[in-house]
């Protein structure tokens, strides 16, 4: 991972790509998975995750998904020339995860008032979406940690975990 | 047979060595590369960009071996869900032993190199197979 905290700019994976216009389907899914991954999109077909195995490995599969529909794509490995660069990267990152976590906040709070079974199955499905927003969470905001308790404070009030309730959810 | 993959094998990659001995090629031999250029001509490549054997049309390589060698093995089938989640996380398939898997496999890579890494996950996954078989064969959990 980029070593944010120090002044010194990290490592980082681009890729830059095109694809046709159309067909539109296999755009629109490349659209979805980069969006899944998180990516930092840095200009028009030009995304960027924080370079480690596992990122690294994401977008050379994107790549291939490209190519593999008539587009084009290369992947760098790359250093921001500035730590005031990367910075500005890293803040919007952390402001669209910070958004994602605020949902989650809210819907937890949404579902406080409901019935057992209701927040039981608001526990499992908040908890599968904090799991896919963890995923691409490169540089965690505070919300994170709020969103983890309320998700947590509605699995308590529910008493997720006690037999009896959980078989009543399903 | 010689096989390649790219070095820093995870799920994905020891799944289908270990199909790969199991099911196609009980002598194979596994070599590492860390790039495209480095694979010998001798060997088939997977699990990399731009060979035939990688990520096809939202099916991680282990899938793509399965449809490739027209292997209908039910219980592949069901553990090429886990690998795909493991490996992809798209929430195509439900497999929730696929969190667990993932966190074995990256602890794993994290103190073993690549030959330990096959060498452990060999009789693991022979064994979520038998587990997987008998499950598909009870229709529900093995005890």
């Amino acid at each position: 991972m980029t070593a944010l905290a120090g002044g010194v700019p990290g490592t980082w994976v681009l890729l830059a790509y095109r694809m046709p216009r159309e067909p539109s389907r296999p755009r629109i899914a490349v659209w979805r998975k980069l969006e899944r991954l998180g990516v930092a999109r840095l200009g028009d077909g030009l995304v960027a995750l924080p370079a480690d195995a596992r990122t690294r490995e994401q977008l050379e599969w994107v790549a291939e998904e490209v190519t593999e529909n008539g587009g084009t794509a290369t992947l760098w490995i790359a250093t921001p020339a500035s730590a005031a660069q990367e910075r500005d990267v890293a803040r919007a990152m952390r402001a669209a995860r910070a958004e994602e976590y605020r949902a989650v906040i809210a819907d937890a709070e949404a579902a406080a008032g409901a019935s057992e079974a209701e927040r039981v199955r608001a526990v499992r499905r908040l908890r599968r979406e904090l799991h896919r927003i963890g995923r691409r969470d490169y540089f965690p905001p505070h919300e994170r940690d709020a969103a983890r308790a309320a998700v947590q404070a509605l699995a308590e009030s529910a008493r997720v975990g006690t037999p009896e309730v959980d078989e009543a959810s399903r | 047979m010689r096989w390649a993959t790219r070095a820093g094998a995870h799920i994905d990659r020891a799944a289908c060595a270990w199909l790969i001995r199991r099911v196609l090629d009980p002598a194979a031999e596994f070599v590492f590369v860390s790039d495209a250029s480095e694979v010998p001509d001798d060997a088939t490549p997977f699990d990399m960009r731009g060979v035939e054997l990688g990520h096809h049309g939202g099916d991680c390589t282990f899938e793509t071996i399965l449809r490739r060698h027209d292997l209908d093995d039910p219980v592949l089938w069901r553990l090429a869900e886990i690998v795909h989640e493991a490996d992809i996380d798209d929430e195509r398939f439900d497999a929730p032993e696929a969190a667990g898997l993932d966190a074995v496999l990256r602890g794993l890579s994290m103190v073993c190199d690549d030959e330990r890494v096959l060498e452990l996950t060999g009789p693991m996954f022979d064994g979520l197979y038998e587990y997987l078989r008998r499950e598909l064969l009870l229709d529900r959990p093995p005890g």
